[in-house]
C-alpha cells in the first residue's frame, strides 16, 4: 500500500506549461489598457491602489508590477483601463522591465528596448541555490520550499537548494533586506564561489514593497548585492519562481519587456 | 501594583505596549481581559523578575525608549545598533548558529552552550527580520493598514482578521454574517495548512520521507482550496475592514476527501516506531513552565494547558480544545494532527452553511480604539488599534510566536545538539512576526 502510494507520487509532477498559468479563480498580473486611461480614471487608480503601484510622471502613466500586491481591485473598478495577464512568465533580468509606462500623448506603451542577453556562465545543466530570507514574512520562503514538492519538482530541471553558500551557484533572496540582515546577506554573497548569480524573489526583494522607505530596511536586494533576475509577486507563485530560475540558467527567453508580455 | 501582580499570578500577559509615556499591560484572567496602565513619563515598574512572561515584552519597550525600573538586565530584541551581551559560561563550549541557516527558513541567531553533545543552555537572539512595521502603520487608512497587518506574521488570515476585528470594534460595527463565516472558514483552512506544514517538516527532520511526502501532498492540495476560496495561495487580500473582499468557491467534496484521507493517514504515521523513537520524551516543556512563561496555542496545549480562544467564541458552539499532557515533540505533533482535522471539520461546516447577505459593509471614517484577539494556528494573535479620523493613530500587534520563543530555549535544555532542528520545528515559530 505504502509502496504503491510512493510510486504514485511520481505521477503528480505538473508539466511546466501548467505551472506557468495563473489559475482561473485567482487574479494574475494587471496590464494597463492605454485607450482607457482618461484623466479621471488615472486619478482614481492612483487613489484606489492600496500598495501604490500606479504613478504619474509628467505625460506618462505607469504601473510598477513590483509594487502590486495582486488584489485585482483596479481591474474590477476600471476594466476599461486595467486588464489582466494570466501568465507567470514575468521574471526579468532588468528592473525597468517590470514597469509599464504609457505615453499619454500617443496612447501607447513606451518600449525600453530589448533586454540585455542572459549571462552565459550560469547556463549550466544544474544549478544549486542557497536561500537567504532577509526580512521576508515567510511566504516567499515557503513558496521556494514548495518548489521542491512533487507537484512543482524543480529537481527535474536540475535545480536544488543546498545548505551552504559554498556549494551554491546562486542566491535566492527574499524580503526587503532588513538593516539587520544586510551584513549577513553580504557575507553569504561573498561566500558563494564565482561565477555566481542572485535572484530577487518577490516584490519586497525587488522594491522593498510595502516597506520601501522604512528606515529599518534597505529597500531591495539590488541595493546590497547585484541582482541577475527579478521575480515579481506577493509572493510569486512557484511557477513564476521556476520561470525565473530557468531565465537565470538561460533556458528561456525573457518575455516581459517594459512590463508587457512580448 | 498588587492588583497587577494578582492578575498576573492568576492569568498571563497578552500584550504590553507604550502609549503616551505609560506602559499599557493587557492581562488575561480567566477568560476576560484586564487592562492596566503602568508608570508615567516613559518609566514604569518592571515585573519581569517575578513574571518571566513579561521579560521580552519589557525589553521591547526598553529598546523603544521606555525604562522598566528594576529589570534584571534589559537587552535589545529588535534593535541591532544597541550592544548585546550573550550570557557566557567559561567552562562550556559555545556553538553559534545563524542568522543564515542550512534550510529554507527565516533568520535568527542561536547560541548554544554545550557540554559534549548536550545542550545546557540556549540563548536566542532575533531582530534580523525587523522592518519597522508598527511605525509604518501610523497614519494609514484601512486598506493600506490591513496590507501591513497581513505581513505581521506568517499567518496572514489570522493577522488580517484580528486587525479588522479591532478596527470594526473601534467604530462599533460588525462585519455581515456571511463575511464572518467566510473569514472563519479561511482561518480554519489556514490553521490546517499550517499544522500540516509543521507535521511534514517534523517528518522531514527525522528522515521519515514517506510521512513527509504524503502529508506534504495533501497539504499542497489543501493550499489549492485556500487559493480557490481567497484568490491567494496564503489567503492575503481576502479579509477587509468591514467584511471580506471576495468569495471564492472551494471544492467542498475535495476538502472532505482530504479530511478523510488525513484521518486515516495521520494516526498511522504518528504511531510509526521511527516517529515514536525520535519524538517521544524529546524537547519537553512542562506545564508549570508553560504557565509561568505564558505560552499560547498548540505549544501550551501540548503541555496540558487547556486554553484556546475559540472556547468562548459563539461561532464554535461546544468547542473542546485539543490537549496533550506530555509536553514533548510527539505531544505537539499529536496536537497539530488532531487540530488539523478539527479545523477542516469547522471549515467544512462554515462553508456548507453560509448565511445569506452581503460580503462587506463600508465603514465611515471615525475615531475610537479597541483590541481584538484571534486564535491562529500558532496561538493567539493580538491587535490593538486607535483610530483618529479613520487613520491609524496607534497600533500594536503581538504574534503568538513572540510569547513562545522561550519555550524553545527551555525545550532543548539537556537534549543533544542534533535534536535542536527537531525541537525548533515542533514549535515552528514565526521570526518576522516576532521582529515586526
Amino acid at each position: 500500500m505504502s509502496l504503491l502510494k510512493t510510486w504514485k507520487i511520481g505521477l503528480l509532477a505538473r508539466p511546466l506549461e501548467a505551472l506557468l498559468r495563473v489559475p482561473d479563480h485567482a487574479f494574475g498580473y494587471p496590464l494597463l489598457r492605454p485607450e482607457g486611461l482618461t484623466e479621471p480614471v488615472q486619478e482614481d487608480l492612483v487613489g484606489l491602489c492600496p500598495s501604490g503601484a500606479f504613478f504619474r510622471e509628467g505625460r506618462t502613466f505607469g504601473l510598477d508590477l513590483a509594487r502590486c500586491v495582486g488584489c485585482g481591485r483596479c481591474a474590477l473598478a476600471h476594466p476599461e483601463a486595467v486588464g489582466e495577464v494570466k501568465r507567470l512568465e514575468v521574471a526579468v533580468t532588468r528592473r525597468e522591465d517590470l514597469v509599464q509606462r504609457v505615453d499619454l500623448e500617443r496612447g501607447a506603451f513606451l518600449d525600453p528596448g530589448p533586454p540585455p542577453p542572459p549571462r552565459k556562465e550560469l547556463a549550466l545543466p544544474t544549478l544549486a541555490f542557497r536561500e537567504v530570507s532577509a526580512g521576508d514574512t515567510g511566504l516567499a520562503d515557503s513558496e521556494i520550499a514548495l518548489l521542491g514538492n512533487p507537484f512543482h519538482d524543480m529537481g527535474r530541471f536540475g535545480f536544488s537548494v543546498v545548505a551552504s553558500p559554498r556549494h551554491a551557484d546562486a542566491l535566492l533572496v527574499t524580503g526587503p533586506v532588513s538593516r539587520n540582515m544586510r551584513e549577513a546577506l553580504l557575507r553569504t554573497y561573498e561566500a558563494v564561489p564565482e561565477p555566481k548569480g542572485v535572484v530577487a524573489v518577490g516584490n519586497e526583494a525587488i522594491s522593498g514593497g510595502l516597506f520601501a522607505g522604512s528606515p529599518e530596511v534597505e529597500g531591495g536586494v539590488d541595493r546590497v548585492v547585484p541582482v541577475d533576475v527579478y521575480v515579481p509577486g506577493d509572493p510569486p507563485r512557484p511557477g513564476a519562481i521556476l520561470f525565473g530560475l530557468l531565465l537565470l540558467a538561460g533556458r528561456v527567453r525573457q518575455r516581459l519587456v517594459g512590463g508587457v508580455l512580448r | 501594583m498588587d492588583a497587577v501582580k494578582e492578575a498576573l499570578r492568576e492569568g498571563r500577559p497578552v500584550a504590553l505596549f507604550p502609549d503616551g509615556g505609560q506602559a499599557v499591560l493587557v492581562v488575561e484572567v480567566g477568560r476576560a481581559l484586564r487592562v492596566f496602565r503602568l508608570g508615567e513619563g516613559g518609566s514604569f515598574p518592571s515585573l519581569a523578575s517575578d513574571f518571566p512572561s513579561l521579560d521580552w515584552f519589557e525589553r521591547a519597550l526598553w529598546e523603544r525608549g521606555y525604562t522598566p525600573v528594576g529589570h534584571p538586565g534589559p537587552k535589545p530584541l529588535r534593535r541591532h545598533d544597541l550592544p548585546y551581551a550573550f550570557r557566557e559560561f567559561p567552562e562550556l563550549h559555545e556553538v553559534p548558529v545563524g542568522p543564515v541557516h542550512a534550510g529554507i527558513i527565516e533568520p535568527g541567531h542561536f547560541r548554544f552552550s554545550v557540554l559534549g553533545e548536550r545542550i545546557l543552555h540556549l540563548e536566542i537572539r532575533l531582530g534580523y527580520q525587523h522592518r519597522g512595521l508598527l511605525n509604518r502603520l501610523l497614519g494609514k487608512g484601512p486598506e493600506a493598514a490591513l496590507l501591513l497587518a497581513e505581513r505581521a506574521g506568517s499567518e496572514p488570515v489570522a493577522h488580517a482578521l484580528a486587525f479588522a476585528l479591532a478596527w470594526e470594534e473601534a467604530l462599533g460595527r460588525k462585519a455581515p454574517p456571511r463575511a464572518q463565516a467566510l473569514r472563519l472558514a479561511a482561518l480554519e483552512l489556514e490553521r490546517a495548512f499550517g499544522h500540516l506544514g509543521h507535521l511534514a517538516g517534523l517528518f522531514t527532520d527525522i528522515g521519515y520521507a514517506y510521512g513527509a511526502t504524503q502529508v506534504g501532498r495533501v497539504r499542497a492540495l489543501l493550499q489549492g482550496e485556500v487559493d480557490r476560496l481567497t484568490g491567494h495561495r496564503y489567503g492575503r487580500n481576502f479579509v477587509r475592514v468591514g467584511g471580506v473582499w471576495r468569495e471564492g468557491r472551494p471544492d467542498l467534496a475535495a476538502l472532505a476527501a482530504y479530511r478523510e484521507e488525513l484521518s486515516r493517514l495521520l494516526p498511522r504515521l504518528l504511531k510509526h516506531p521511527q516517529v515514536l523513537d525520535r519524538m517521544r520524551y524529546v524537547g519537553v516543556v512542562r506545564r508549570v513552565e508553560a504557565e509561568a512563561y505564558g505560552f499560547v496555542g498548540p505549544t501550551a496545549r501540548a503541555s496540558g494547558v487547556a486554553r484556546d480562544l475559540r472556547q468562548e467564541d459563539p461561532a464554535y458552539p461546544g468547542f473542546r480544545p485539543v490537549v496533550r499532557q506530555g509536553g514533548d515533540v510527539l505531544s505537539r505533533a499529536q496536537v497539530y494532527a488532531e487540530e488539523a482535522l478539527q479545523a477542516l471539520d469547522y471549515a467544512l461546516g462554515f462553508l456548507a452553511h453560509l448565511p445569506e447577505g452581503p460580503l462587506a459593509q463600508d465603514l465611515p471614517p471615525g475615531d475610537g480604539e479597541a483590541m481584538a484577539r484571534v486564535e491562529a494556528g500558532r496561538g493567539e494573535v493580538f491587535w490593538f488599534v486607535r483610530l483618529e479620523g479613520g487613520k491609524v493613530a496607534l497600533a500594536e500587534g503581538v504574534d503568538p510566536s513572540f510569547k513562545n520563543w522561550r519555550a524553545l530555549e527551555l525545550a532543548v535544555r539537556g537534549e543533544g545538539l542534533p535534536d535542536f532542528p527537531l525541537c525548533n520545528k515542533s514549535f515552528d515559530l514565526s521570526y518576522a512576526g516576532t521582529d515586526l
